[in-house]
């Protein structure tokens, strides 16, 4: 029955989106200077039907009603009630249902939000928009359709896959998503901008709150798969420079040097093309990453192995994104008049493109090598996190010490004044860094300088809240929380303690200045999982600090499952982290102990980051 | 003074990482090693039987007084390429090593380029 609902409403969002389509070519024959009522009214009622329709999967999901495809192979009827919510958006099929969503939300939202824009440029975006979603909904419906039947109705799901039955997990996509798919609203607006050549800085204001809220939710999202990673799969790290993960950053990286040069052309009026591409290359790095999770080229290698036809059709896609914003930019470029001074605000913001570009490139560059090495030559590669460590940390240097000047010149014309103020700080920094070699040990040249340029960072945007007047408390916070972010990654790096071992029941064993002891095992049955709970005791023999934590194995129902949990014990200052495995044929376990100073702070300073751009986002809202 | 501060931290860091090189941290190849078997793990992730094997190889290696390049040299003509995580700087692997220092030196020339452009004009 919901199967037949489910694919009901999909046809009805379909014949919406044409009827939108339809409306605006006709809205944009019409000498009157206002949009037609009956495009709000199709728009709203579009938004309405697709709402209504993933309300009808998550249903489906609730009622574990297995006639649907979807549901029999992601979920099972003894699932708690809000894995089997958030085991909607879990898989494939669902989370493109939640990507439409955004999409159409946003399109209908840009329509209303924007009444002060020409009416072109606002007919031109919805009919864009209205493009991106209807690829989506015939791809879902033809190739990835949620509301799949299946006959004859099994009596039971399959499950979902435990590591994926987690609270952050469940809060991530939706999170990532409005930033991923939130990114599409100015790549249609960048489209229709050229095309009805609404140039300049009243561009730059009728999307500037769309990459803030974008950008904010995009690092949330970011976050909160990263701490997933950190607590669930048991390595103690918290980015692998895993392809999946790159995914995520390519984006980002694209929506942050955006952020930074729409302010150019809100204020200066130039670098309109410029920021045109980046709003055209945030949405499509979006769907590149998009086609390379799905089609399955990253995880397996083998190409397209998952299943060819979705990875095709996301790549024809893509292709035709590509082509159209190269075309409509090659058409329409124009040589513009920018007058920009070396030394001023405006050529700080684009030291900082340049070297979003960069990461930008490494990063796109590792994550897509080895599927080229592997085509051209058979040789497989692998490109993991030596190499972005090796080529990325260097520039950072460079680039927190820009992060840290750069807001402090003025627009047009600058001359610093306060020379001897930043050789203060400078030196309060190295004078940090001192004391951090003095508490804990010596470490590496490099990483000497990355924390040296992220306190000086630290230092000199926190004083910038008592110099002037009139500070930007939302670009402080930011700039701030990122000089936090790389200040404590770099102590996180350097002073942590790994020790790995073997142990059994009742043994005690002493590593350097640590005695551990495995005091008890303890097997729990859960409502949809056996567990094997350790106890174990560790004991710092120089600071006599006592800490019992407890580990777990756990043995999962549907599907049958192994996995390891970790055990964490976190405060301001460092985290205890523990893995327990058994060893096969014999009554050993492998034990994973990790002593991470200031994990907390990675994570804190990753909320302040966002925060300054929800900051930004509500300023700019209600001032405009 | 600067110059001073800086001289005394670069020795204290050449300090530290020669000390770092006397002994060969296990820890850090295992890392260095995808386990084959898994899905984007290192062996010293991974619990799998492989990267249990792998571990004992590479302790192996290193009691008999094998540095960390020809460790990676070993495994890399046994497994492949595809087991080391950081790339080998070679000809293959030529534009993945250079390609992204080119294009922010490129980055560079065409804001240098931009601005004196402009500044040429006022």
């Amino acid at each position: 029955m919901l199967s037949n609902t489910g694919n009901l409403l999909l046809s009805i969002s379909i014949l919406c989106s044409f009827i939108v389509v339809y409306q605006s070519l006709i809205c944009l024959k019409t000498p009157n200077n206002s949009i037609f009522k009956s495009i709000y009214q199709t728009s709203l009622l579009q938004s309405t039907v697709i709402l209504i329709c993933f309300f009808t999967l998550v249903a489906a999901f609730l009622v574990s009603d297995f006639s649907v495809m979807n549901v029999y192979q992601n979920s099972h009827s003894l699932k708690p009630v809000f894995y089997k919510i958030s085991g909607t958006w879990g898989n494939h099929e669902g989370s493109l249902l939640l990507w439409v969503i955004i999409l159409t939300i946003f399109s209908f939202l840009f329509l209303i939000q924007n009444k002060n824009h020409p009416k072109n440029y606002r007919i031109y975006t919805l009919i864009i928009q209205n493009i991106l979603i209807l690829g989506f909904l015939f791809f879902i419906f033809f190739n990835s359709n949620p509301f799949s039947s299946i006959s004859p109705i099994p009596k039971e799901g399959l499950g979902l896959n435990p590591i994926l039955q987690d609270p952050a997990l469940a809060i991530h996509p939706p999170l990532l998503y409005i930033g991923f798919v939130g990114s599409s609203i100015y790549f249609s607006a960048a489209m229709a901008s050229i095309i009805t050549d609404y140039s300049g800085k009243f561009f730059a204001q009728s999307i500037k709150s769309w990459v803030l809220i974008s950008w904010s939710f995009q690092t949330l999202g970011i976050l909160v798969g990263s701490i997933w990673a950190y607590y669930e799969l048991g390595w103690g790290g918290f980015w692998f420079w895993d392809p999946v993960e790159n995914a995520s950053l390519l984006p980002w990286f694209a929506m942050t040097a955006l952020l930074h040069s729409l302010l150019v052309l809100e204020k200066r009026n130039t670098l309109y093309f410029w920021s045109v591409i980046l709003c055209l290359l945030t949405f499509t790095l979006s769907v590149m990453g998009t086609f390379l999770v799905r089609s399955g080229i990253l995880n397996s290698v083998h190409t397209f192995a998952n299943d060819p036809t979705r990875g095709l059709y996301i790549l024809i896609f893509l292709s035709l994104m590509i082509f159209t914003s190269v075309y409509l930019l090659f058409v329409k470029f124009k040589q513009t008049n920018d007058q920009i001074y070396p030394n001023s605000k405006e050529t700080f913001i684009l030291i900082n493109n340049w070297f979003m570009m960069f990461y930008l490139i490494t990063v796109l560059l590792g994550t897509l090598y080895p599927i080229f090495t592997d085509a051209i030559s058979n040789n497989k590669i692998s490109v993991g996190p030596p190499f972005y460590n090796s080529v990325i940390i260097p520039i950072v240097i460079v680039f927190l010490i820009f992060m840290a000047i750069g807001p402090k010149a003025k627009w047009i014309k600058n001359k610093f004044s306060n020379l001897k103020n930043l050789f203060l700080i400078f030196c309060g920094a190295i004078a940090i860094n001192f004391l951090i070699i003095y508490f804990f040990k010596s470490y590496s040249l490099i990483s000497n300088l990355i924390i040296v340029s992220s306190l000086f960072l630290i230092i000199s945007t926190f004083l910038d809240l008592f110099k002037k007047p009139k500070f930007n408390l939302s670009r402080i916070i930011s700039h701030l929380s990122f000089g936090l972010l790389i200040f404590f990654i770099g102590l996180n790096h350097n002073f942590s303690v790994e020790k790995d071992f073997n142990i059994k029941l009742g043994e005690t064993k002493k590593i350097d200045s640590y005695k551990f002891f495995l005091q008890d095992l303890k097997l729990e049955q859960k409502t949809n999982y056996k567990a094997v709970i350790g106890k174990l005791q560790i004991s710092d023999l120089i600071t006599k600090e006592k800490k019992t934590l407890n580990p777990e194995i756990r043995i999962y129902d549907n599907p049958q499952t192994l996995t390891y949990e970790a055990s964490i014990k976190s405060n301001f200052f460092r985290d205890y982290y523990l893995t327990m495995s058994n060893i096969d044929r014999s009554d050993y376990y492998n034990i994973k102990f990790q002593k991470k100073p200031f994990m907390i702070w990675i994570w804190i300073s990753v909320v302040m980051l966002s925060f300054g751009g929800f900051l930004s986002f509500m300023r700019y809202a209600k001032n405009n | 003074m600067k110059i001073k501060i800086f001289l005394i931290i670069f020795f204290l860091s050449l300090n530290s990482s020669l000390y770092a090189e006397k002994s060969l941290d296990e820890n850090k190849i295992h890392k260095n090693l995808r386990c084959l078997v898994c899905q984007g793990q290192s062996i010293a992730d991974s619990n799998s039987d492989f990267a249990i094997t792998l571990k004992m190889v590479v302790k192996d290696l290193i009691d008999k007084g094998k540095t960390e390049d020809e460790i990676y040299k070993f495994l890399s003509d046994k497994y492949g390429d595809w087991i080391l995580y950081n790339p080998k700087f070679n000809l293959g692997n030529f534009v993945l090593w250079s390609l992204p220092y080119a294009v922010f030196i490129l980055g560079g020339i065409i804001i240098v380029f931009l601005l004196r452009k402009k500044s040429k004009k006022t």
